[in-house]
């Protein structure tokens, strides 16, 4: 059943919505004893949100024929603010905080009757590419088609449940590739949307010029239709884009035909699993059955030079984000004594994970008096180049392909023998478009099963 | 870098700006002083939380950049500053760094000389910390997040203030400045300065005084660094570049820490913020908004009534001084306004310490007295008595005067009558004076004074008496 067709027999009464949610809740429940996809789940929220509607379809309401998302389950990354329900972003450091205000895109959901479930795991502040570099004391999710494998990262949870779960979308947050490679992974969709069009407000930040918010869904109906409750202007986040908003279910049948796409040159060959490659060009080879023109493009500043820009960029931000948590005034804190610094000093040492602690560090050296100019400013310089690159690729395309990840998700058992480096490498695709602040979307076109 | 001075002083200012809201938030600057009543997520960093600026608080940052002759920025990009304190919500400042708001500017000080402005950019101030038991004694610290958030302006000046008095002057045209343009809550508004301080004996060794708060202070402060530095000279001391603080109650600057490097603060752009583009047009606007600045009533004041150059600056000097001269000329004589505006009334505020705006006395009030003076109904004597007392709480001038009985004393027999009879009471002094002591004759003018409480002019009755004893 879709989800256009769950929600017409909500509003016909044909499913009890109070009903439905609690076998939803038990549900979960039941998926995350294996899979660990949820932080949190939401329960006593989402029943009373469905006895709401309940109450408000039996007095047949006026308003609530016309809500977008009446009844369907919303699955919120742990990094986005639901208001008094514990919000982590994957992190110790906040374990316990319970935000005071609802997100943009919570408000959006919850004004369109969708009944938020509860908070997915991720990597710690979204530090991460397969979702093991969860914070101390959280669990690692679990790939939807095997559990020694990675559901990628960091909204690995979203979209692991996404897989899993049905009459479900997820919202997921991505700064270098966090929706699309776990989308990849757990072969659902996911929208990366252009940076701007979705409200950062309520998003705890990982690197404020890159952060965005977007739907994960099985079907891209289920993505359309969120991503069009999501989006539009906010008043709250300085970086929201002040255009109209989109209809994005509207775009969903129109032909391909005569659309022009770009094949990235370097995205394919070295370094790409031949699976992977095999079964992109697959699904190149489908759009041009229905008239799409596919020609190949070089994009070899994006390619290459978009980690370490990306790094550089994300890093620096990131480490002034995480120093307002030192135990002061929200989230963990020790016994009180010494001085501020060393208070400040043993609640960070003791709550963040490794990874927070490795990106603190580099971030904090990018942006150092007399590295700064070499490391954050140089960045800053190529990420203009890139996004004048892709200005130009656009101006002969309409869209450009590249696999989303080049190898298929990995087991836990190989992710801990990477360094750290080609930890990051996992983002080769998916961090220039970022940077550039591209909207992007995965679309699984094949499953392969080993 | 060559010094002409002995004595080189640079000023690190901040001040507040009097909007109604804070600079990245809703929450209002003023109101409630029950600590942390005046916040939301926002200024309080609360994690999800974004700042959006207030348009207001760059328009008053622009106005200052105008009255400063600035260099005005194109784009506003803000910056975070990081840095650990528990006063910072964030564990960082957005400030701006690379590109302030205005650049390249300068002030005049009294006596002429331009300072240089290096730059003035926005920011926001932290929370306030209480010490409850001291700054140094306190076992802990409150925090205070209603002032987290507020706007302020830096205002960096080249070094080129030469002595604790020019710096404290510096300050004074500054606050006026601010005063003219509105934007500064006089009352209640907080104005602070670090200070760059060297001497010519330590080879101009910089030493950085933080936290001197107001205009009065700064003088105390650099007057007591200049002769604490001076003296360790004295005594063969090597100074080392260090930063001190300000301490008001003992009057003393204390070391803070030497310091071999510049700090840290690892500035990177502020990317929840967008850049600002300051357009022509919205410049115009602003510079249209622009109030007359103190250099523009004094030549308005020389020009149109024809008052002497050095008055004209003593009452420009002060925005509600100035203002009061302009409406209390229109009705009065200006030369006759100008010199009871800026010695009289100037000389009672400062004998009370009070400022202007601190006392009820209005133009009105200078109106009604002056007009009394000008047509000579009232004496010199009594119009200051009357203004001393004004000072304390305003009445009606004329009845005052009525009920009273102060009106001059025009008749001469009446006058006559007077002296007559203090020449009889004190013959002693007559008889000095005719032996060649001048002086003794003042001795009976006063005593005349005295019995017509001030309603006779001096000079009036100095001639009555030489009279009647020559």
């Amino acid at each position: 059943m879709s989800i256009h067709d769950f929600i017409k027999k909500i509003k016909n009464h044909e499913i009890d919505i109070v009903e439905h949610t609690y076998k939803l809740i038990e549900e979960c429940k039941e998926i995350n004893k294996e899979y660990n996809y949820l932080n949190t789940i939401s329960e006593d929220l989402a029943l009373n949100s469905a006895r709401e509607i309940k109450i408000q379809l039996k007095q047949k309401n006026k308003n609530i024929k016309n809500k977008k998302l009446l009844g369907v389950a919303v699955s919120v990354k742990d990094a986005i603010c639901v208001k008094d329900v514990e919000t982590t972003a994957g992190s110790k450091i906040l374990k316990n905080y319970k935000p005071l205000f609802d997100a943009f895109v919570i408000q959006k959901v919850r004004e369109e009757g969708g009944i938020i479930i509860g908070k997915t795991s991720q990597d710690e502040f979204g530090f991460g590419g397969f979702s093991v570099n969860v914070g101390i004391g959280f669990k690692v999710p679990k790939n939807p088609f095997d559990i020694d494998r990675s559901c990628g990262g960091s909204s690995g949870g979203a979209a692991g449940l996404s897989q899993k779960l049905s009459n479900h979308i997820a919202l997921g947050e991505s700064t270098g590739g966090s929706i699309v490679e776990p989308a990849s992974f757990c072969g659902v969709y996911g929208l990366c949307p252009t940076y701007g069009r979705v409200s950062r407000y309520g998003l705890i930040d990982f690197a404020n010029s890159l952060d965005k918010i977007g739907p994960i869904g099985k079907n891209i109906e289920d993505v359309a239709l969120l991503m069009s409750v999501i989006s539009g202007y906010d008043k709250n986040d300085s970086t929201s884009l002040n255009t109209k908003n989109e209809n994005y279910e509207s775009h969903l049948k129109k032909p391909v035909k005569g659309m022009k796409i770009g094949i990235i040159k370097e995205a394919f060959g070295q370094g790409v699993e031949r699976e992977v490659e095999k079964n992109v060009y697959n699904g190149i080879e489908e759009l041009e059955e229905e008239g799409a023109k596919a020609e190949e493009i070089s994009l070899e500043l994006p390619i290459r030079y978009g980690i370490g820009t990306y790094y550089m960029i994300a890093t620096s931000e990131a480490s002034t984000n995480l120093a307002k948590y030192c135990g002061m005034r929200y989230g963990a804190t020790e016994k009180l004594e010494g001085s501020f610094n060393e208070y400040f000093t043993k609640v960070r040492s003791s709550n963040f994970g490794d990874e927070a602690k490795r990106r603190i560090i580099l971030g904090t050296f990018a942006r150092m008096a007399g590295y700064r100019d070499a490391f954050y400013l140089k960045a800053m310089k190529v990420r203009t180049l890139m996004i004048q690159e892709y200005k130009k690729a656009f101006k002969k395309f309409d869209a450009l392909v590249s696999p989303t990840a080049s190898i298929l998700p990995p087991k836990f058992e190989d992710i801990e023998k990477l360094s750290p480096l080609q930890h990051y490498m996992i983002d080769v695709m998916t961090v220039s478009p970022n940077v550039a602040g591209l909207p992007h979307l995965n679309v699984p076109v094949e499953l392969e099963c080993s | 870098m060559k010094f002409k001075s002995d004595i080189v002083i640079g000023l690190e200012i901040h001040t507040e700006i009097d909007t109604k809201t804070k600079l990245f938030c809703s929450c209002p600057t003023k109101g409630s002083e029950e600590p942390n009543t005046r916040t939301c997520p926002t200024c309080l960093g609360q994690p999800g939380s974004k700042p959006v600026l207030n348009n207001k608080a760059v328009e008053f940052a622009l106005k200052l950049c105008l009255a400063l002759n600035c260099k005005i920025s194109p784009e506003l990009i803000f910056s975070r500053k990081s840095y650990f304190y528990p006063d910072m919500a964030k564990n960082y400042q957005i400030s701006q760094y690379e590109i302030p708001l205005g650049k390249s500017g300068n002030l005049r000080l009294r006596n002429g000389k331009e300072i240089g402005i290096i730059r003035v950019h926005m920011e926001e101030d932290p929370a306030s910390l209480i010490h409850p038991a001291g700054m140094k004694e306190s076992a802990y610290v409150l925090v205070d997040y209603n002032r987290s958030g507020n706007p302020l302006v830096e205002i960096v000046t080249e070094p080129d203030l030469a002595s604790p008095d020019e710096a404290r002057d510096f300050m004074k045209q500054l606050i006026t400045v601010l005063n003219y343009l509105e934007i500064f809550d006089i009352n209640e508004g907080i104005i602070k300065a670090d200070a760059n301080v060297s001497i010519k004996e330590n080879e101009y060794t910089r030493i950085e005084i933080k936290n001197i708060t107001g205009f009065k202070e700064i003088e105390r402060a650099l007057n007591y660094e200049v002769n604490r530095q001076k003296e360790e000279a004295k005594r063969g001391k090597n100074i080392e570049q260090e930063t001190r603080a300000w301490d008001s109650d003992k009057g003393v600057t204390f070391s803070l820490r030497k310091k071999e490097t510049e700090e840290d603060y690892g500035y990177i752009i502020d990317t929840d913020l967008t850049v600002v583009e300051i357009t022509g047009k919205w410049l115009n606007q602003i510079k249209k908004e622009m109030p007359e600045l103190a250099q523009d009533k004094v030549k308005k004041f020389i020009q149109k009534h024809k008052i002497k150059k050095e008055d004209a600056e003593i009452l420009a000097a002060e925005k509600e001084l100035a203002e009061m001269f302009e409406k209390v000329a229109e009705e009065i004589n200006p030369l006759l306004a100008a010199k009871w505006l800026r010695r009289e009334l100037v000389r009672v505020l400062n004998y009370n310490k009070k400022e202007l705006h601190e006392v009820e006395i209005d133009e009105k009030h200078m109106i009604d007295l002056l007009k009394l003076v000008e047509s000579r109904k009232i004496t010199d004597n009594v119009a200051s008595k009357i203004m001393e007392k004004l000072i304390e709480k305003p009445f009606d001038i004329k009845d005052y005067v009525k009920k009273e009985n102060l009106e001059a004393v025009s008749d001469i027999s009446e006058l006559e009558k007077y002296c007559k009879e203090a020449i009889k009471e004190n013959p002693k002094a007559v008889a000095d004076y005719k032996k060649g002591e001048k002086k003794a004759l003042n001795f009976v003018v006063g005593k005349v004074m005295q019995k017509t409480r001030g309603k006779a002019t001096p000079k009036e009755v100095n001639e009555i008496i030489l009279r009647m004893i020559e």
